[in-house]
């Protein structure tokens, strides 16, 4: 069973995306409002913001927090062009009585020529190493050479996409036979081509290579997420398109190991799920990858689940404000809520609709 | 409706609308301005002056402007402007300082009409009367602004900002007297056009320049003005003081700034440097551009709305020498694009979730009237197009929940209760991760009893697959002879179990399970203190014809009828198995299909409870035992023989996302499996392992696995980057050699200041004087004293 814990997130408009601590004690927010809310769990298991600060001058679409070993960093990134490391200041201020804490900036990412939409830290084993990925479809890989000093980052590979990027995701493995790989995605909507494609290093050539594109997905991608590898040989990756989908990726042995090139790949569809019935925002995989999660413009979470035939299933459902789905859902205090601004959510809503396409943009007087 | 009128009838029939297109010029623009009639712009620059015609297919040249051999200084533009009332009139500003006037009506080529060279230094900027004809202002770097009456030769009055540079002048749209000036400072000036000698209001607007200012096209008294600092605000004049109501933040310094006709909230801004965007904002959503117009290459210098009642066709120059018009309806829409939705799983399952409000409210709504899916689409879509949409504007806003997974590993039998999503929030909570790491023992006994721990670990934590994999494992690595006979019991009884109980082999004769029960009947009360709780085996095996059904029977059984089966099935409980859980014991009977059964030694009873916890078992009869229970294989097999299934059933483990089983495998079995596995793989399960241990802050579990691995990767994991800087205690030097015994002083390092011995294992100092000892020692002394025990006389601190 879930609790839904509502929290009063206080943003002055939408958050773009939630993120936890390597320990899952702490969670950090982002919003269009331009500024990141660091929230911390106390004993009592509330969600206290401890944080709350103006990051960037545009939207700000994402955040993620670096790897504990590294000290209390957050990374952001935003419409404004630019990506940011923060870090937390532990001092002796007034500030930590109240239950407050000073971020403060310790780098500027500003290579990008359009919106940064998303930023990711690698995997501990490879260092302090972050990437982003813009709008104008170019993968940027910075890293910090000294973990001690995280205002010095140096752009170490940047990779052209050729296609519009939303999102990006490294592959969490650790293991050595498994070359540093990331996934990255796209909303482009204009061509018909694979929008996911995923990059291998390659230790000969010291580069990213694009190893493979998942031509299957064709749609504008919103999310993508390897799951937790765990000591698997193989690699799993959830992407969130018009649907649900979640893919295989077997390296194939090489016959010889002085084969340079990337490595090929077996790609097995494991699932796709267009329960959502609209556009899937979000897909987050649970720590031992065993649970999926989506989120979709039917503001419902689903959870899926594979069971030991490799059958995945839905098997949960979670609205965001905590109703139950299959059961009663109409509370008193959610009907009165909607029914005071009924036409006004009425018409939020055909705009959230319009997302899909242009065509429907026009119908938009506006 | 009645603005829609009026629109149409000023515009005509034709001549509103129009299509994205746009056209080089031969220089970068600076400015740009439309007639009253909306055909025809105007583009200026520092190297064009230029007249282009607005057609349907696409821009023509109408007039070059720029005559003459050699151009002077006066063609320089800096602004421009064209006459909303005459539309034979424009005037520019030059960058030497000169105000000129054109008059399109000219019948020679060159249309200059007036020069006023009164500015000493550039002029940044012109603006018309908008309703007088011969009024002209203008706004120069030198400070001043000045205002001609084009019938005079001379300019009228001047004003004095008394302040920096002015980069911008804007008659009022409705106050015939008014005009407001905006300067390099950051000040905002009000000036009454009648009143030369000083300002009528003043106020700084920005920090930094404020390069313009713009006039909201309705009465309301609101003017917008942009600045240095990247923001665009919006003040309402119409009171005392002038009121900030709305602040837009843009990502680079705002350049120019113009209402959208028709459009009460609607701002159009571009950049003066970085940023080649133009972006229209509702200053109501201050975050996210409300449209982005993305065509232009370089800086935009110019933009303007091609008619004052059209707000579909913006129209703007730019340095990269083209002129652009933009239709509204190509505009890309960042909020569209915008993610409304963030999810993310926490470590202990929780599930933190933000989604726009109207999102998971329309989602309510839905749910209430499932006759409408999607909860938006169920009106026509013109049922929302009301005349004035953008006065409608819902605040946009998320909602932030953390779905907490509720019901532990233990309480198995609630998390059924709740039906599918209980039992998928019982696996998604990751308490037995934590509770199996913290309770495996992974050395330090007989590997027998490790297993048999481990087994009990798993089977207490609801995890009976977990469990028997241990209890086989045990059997099948363990060696007869050299067992005890209780723990041999043991193995007979929990190998057996499970296997019976799991497997239910096809082959099983009635007449075994009978035998077998009846037996175990015998054997309830004697049993009791074995690992294995007698009762539920025997309810396990009653229950195991109805477990058959399912684990055997139908593979494509749907997980409702499996979870609604065991509901009813309350004795089963304990036994609840996920259903992929039972995997790869399947698995591995496949693997065993040649395994000798020795029929004859099933079918004699000769094994009974009682015999075998008072006689002490001898190899033959251990035999027996493991034979009734239908073990499949002989038990003198070499451990080798099993190690390919091993290392399937691990790896199989790992890819159910159970690292930790496979980890604690590899431990416990050490050296009997370790050569099966490659050394890439192990490496990978044990950083895998690690990494969750730490992830759950299980510092000590962690420690211990990297101890126990035997990768050299792994095992030099705790050895990095870790220095231990040792000061003598007594003699308070550094301690340079190896070992404990301080070669100054020659006393050991480590003595307990208490008891006076050698400390091993925890030992535990003051960070003032640096005496210390046992840890409990420490504690006891520091619970009634203060002083340090050596007698230092240090006030030593324990907490």
């Amino acid at each position: 069973m879930f609790v839904a814990r509502s929290i009063a997130a206080d943003h002055k408009d939408l958050i773009h995306d939630v993120s936890y601590d390597f320990h899952g004690r702490r969670m950090a927010t982002c919003s269009s409002d331009q500024s990141v809310k660091v929230w911390d769990k106390s004993d009592d298991g509330e969600w206290h913001c401890t944080a709350s600060w103006k990051t960037h001058s545009g939207s700000v679409w994402r955040v993620t927090w670096a790897h504990p070993e590294f000290g209390q960093v957050l990374a952001s990134c935003s419409f404004d062009r630019t990506a940011a490391v923060w870090e937390e200041i532990v001092g002796e201020s007034n500030d930590k009585q109240r239950g407050l804490s000073h971020w403060i900036k310790r780098t500027t990412l500003v290579d990008s020529r359009t919106s940064v939409t998303d930023v990711k830290f690698a995997p501990k084993h490879m260092g302090l190493m972050l990437a982003t990925c813009s709008a104008d479809g170019v993968v940027r890989i910075y890293e910090a050479p000294d973990v001690m000093n995280l205002s010095q980052w140096s752009l170490q590979h940047e990779i052209s996409c050729k296609l519009s990027c939303s999102c990006i995701s490294w592959n969490p493995s650790s293991s050595r036979a498994h070359p540093p790989m990331f996934a990255v995605g796209s909303d482009d909507n204009v061509t018909y081509t694979g929008k996911v494609q995923i990059f291998e290093y390659n230790e000969n050539t010291r580069k990213y290579a694009k190893a493979e594109t998942l031509m299957t997905v064709t749609d504008p991608v919103h999310d993508v997420a390897f799951a937790p590898n765990l000591g698997r040989s193989f690699h799993v990756l959830a992407i969130a398109t018009k649907d649900v989908r979640i893919f295989k990726l077997v390296p194939l042995r090489r016959e010889t190991a002085t084969t340079s090139g990337p490595t090929k790949f077996e790609v097995q569809v494991m699932a796709q799920f267009d329960n959502h019935n609209s556009q899937v925002w979000r897909v987050s995989w649970n720590i031992t990858s065993t649970l999926l999660a989506s989120s979709g413009d039917d503001g419902c979470v689903r959870l899926w689940k594979a069971n030991y035939m490799d059958n995945w299933k839905c098997t949960g459902i979670l609205r965001g404000d905590g109703t139950p789905v299959n059961g009663t859902s109409g509370q008193p205090g959610a009907a009165s809520a909607t029914g005071t601004s009924g036409t006004l959510v009425s018409q939020a809503a055909v705009a959230g609709a319009v997302s899909a396409g242009r065509a429907k943009a026009q119908l938009m007087p506006g | 409706m009645e603005k829609m009128t009026r629109v149409s009838t000023v515009l005509g029939s034709a001549s509103v609308g129009g299509k994205t297109m746009f056209c080089h010029l031969d220089a970068p623009a600076n400015a740009i301005s439309v007639c009253r009639d909306a055909a025809q712009v105007v583009v200026a620059g520092r190297n064009i002056f230029k007249i282009y015609a607005l057609e349907e297919e696409g821009f023509t040249e109408r007039l070059n402007l720029r005559v003459g051999r050699k151009p002077s200084l006066n063609f320089s533009c800096a602004d421009v402007m064209w006459h909303q009332v005459d539309e034979n009139l424009l005037a520019t500003a030059a960058t030497n300082g000169a105000v000129v006037t054109w008059n399109l009506g000219r019948p020679c080529r060159n249309k200059q009409e007036q020069l006023f060279t009164e500015h000493k230094r550039t002029v940044n900027k012109v603006c018309f009367h908008p309703t007088e004809v011969h009024m002209l202002l203008s706004g120069s770097q030198d400070g001043f602004m000045k205002c001609f009456d084009l019938r005079k030769k001379e300019s009228v009055s001047t004003f004095s900002g008394q302040s920096e540079s002015v980069r911008d002048v804007q008659f009022s749209m409705k106050d015939y007297f008014t005009f407001a000036a905006s300067f390099e400072n950051g000040n905002v000036q009000l000036w009454d056009i009648r009143r030369p000698d000083r300002y009528e209001r003043m106020f700084t607007a920005h920090t930094g320049p404020v390069f313009c200012c713009d006039w909201h096209p309705d009465d309301r008294g609101w003017l917008a003005t942009g600045g240095r600092d990247k923001m665009v605000k919006v003040w309402d004049m119409s009171t005392n003081r002038a009121k900030e109501v709305y602040c837009v933040q843009t990502i680079a310094s705002v350049a120019r700034v113009k209402w959208r006709p028709e459009r009460k909230h609607h701002l159009a801004t571009c950049s003066m440097m970085v940023d080649h965007n133009i972006y229209v904002w509702d200053v109501r959503r201050p975050y996210i551009p409300f449209a982005t117009f993305e065509e232009h290459k370089d800086v935009t210098t110019g933009i303007v709305w091609r008619h004052q009642h059209d707000p579909q066709v913006l129209l703007s120059g730019s340095k990269d020498s083209t002129l652009y018009q933009h239709a509204f309806k190509d505009a890309s829409r960042p909020v569209d694009r915008a993610n409304p939705e963030g999810l993310c799983f926490g470590l202990l399952g929780d599930l933190a979730f933000a989604a726009k409000e109207s999102l998971v409210a329309g989602g309510a709504e839905a749910g209430r009237k499932p006759g409408y899916p999607g909860g938006d689409r169920r009106y026509p879509i013109f049922f929302f197009k009301k005349p004035d949409v953008t006065e409608q504007f819902a605040q946009v806003a998320s909602v932030l929940s953390v779905f907490e997974a509720l019901g532990g590993g233990g309480g198995g039998v609630c998390g059924i209760g709740g039906g599918v999503a209980g039992g998928v929030a019982a696996g998604s909570r990751m308490d037995w991760f934590v509770e199996t790491a913290r309770l495996y023992l992974l050395s330090g006994k007989p590997f027998a009893e490790l297993c048999d721990h481990n087994a009990k670990v798993a089977k207490q934590l609801n995890r009976p697959q977990v469990s028997t994999t241990w209890t086989m494992l045990r059997i099948m690595f363990s060696e007869p002879a050299h067992l005890s006979s209780s723990a041999n019991h043991n193995m007979g009884k929990l190998g057996t179990l499970p296997l019976l109980n799991s497997f239910n082999m096809k082959d099983l004769s009635s007449g075994l399970n009978e035998r077998n029960k009846e037996s175990r009947q015998d054997n309830i009360h004697s049993l009791e203190t074995n690992i294995n709780n007698n009762d539920v085996d025997n309810e396990e095996t009653e229950g195991s014809e109805g477990q058959a059904e399912y684990v055997f029977g139908d593979a494509e059984l749907d997980d409702d009828d499996l979870y609604s089966m065991e509901h009813d099935n309350q004795t089963e409980e304990p036994e609840y198995t996920l259903p992929q859980e039972a995997f790869p014991l399947r698995h591995e009977i496949m693997e065993q299909p040649s395994a000798p059964e020795p029929p004859e030694k099933a079918e004699s009873p000769h094994v009974s409870g009682s015999e075998a916890e008072s006689a002490c078992l001898t190899p033959s009869e251990s035999v027996s035992l493991i034979s009734v229970s239908q073990l499949l294989f002989p038990p003198h097999l070499p451990p080798a023989f099993f190690g390919p299934v091993v290392k399937e059933m691990l790896a199989h483990y790992a890819e159910q996302g159970d690292v930790q089983m496979a980890v604690s495998v590899l431990i416990v079995l050490g050296e009997r499996i370790r050569k099966e596995i490659d050394d890439l793989t192990q490496e990978h399960w044990y950083t895998s392992y690690i990494d969750l241990l730490q992830r759950f802050e299980l510092w000590n579990v962690s420690n211990e696995v990297i101890k126990l691995s035997t990768c050299a990767a792994i095992g030099c994991l705790n050895q990095t980057s870790t220095t231990l800087h040792i000061n003598c205690s007594n003699c308070k030097r550094p301690m340079n050699n190896r070992g404990w015994i301080c070669d100054r002083c020659h006393q050991c390092a480590s003595v307990c200041a208490v008891c006076h011995h050698v400390v091993r294992g925890l030992f535990v100092w003051c960070q003032g004087c640096g005496h210390g000892g046992h840890l409990e020692h420490m504690r006891s002394w520091l619970r009634d004293n203060t002083h340090c025990p050596t007698g230092c006389g240090h006030l030593c601190e324990y907490t």
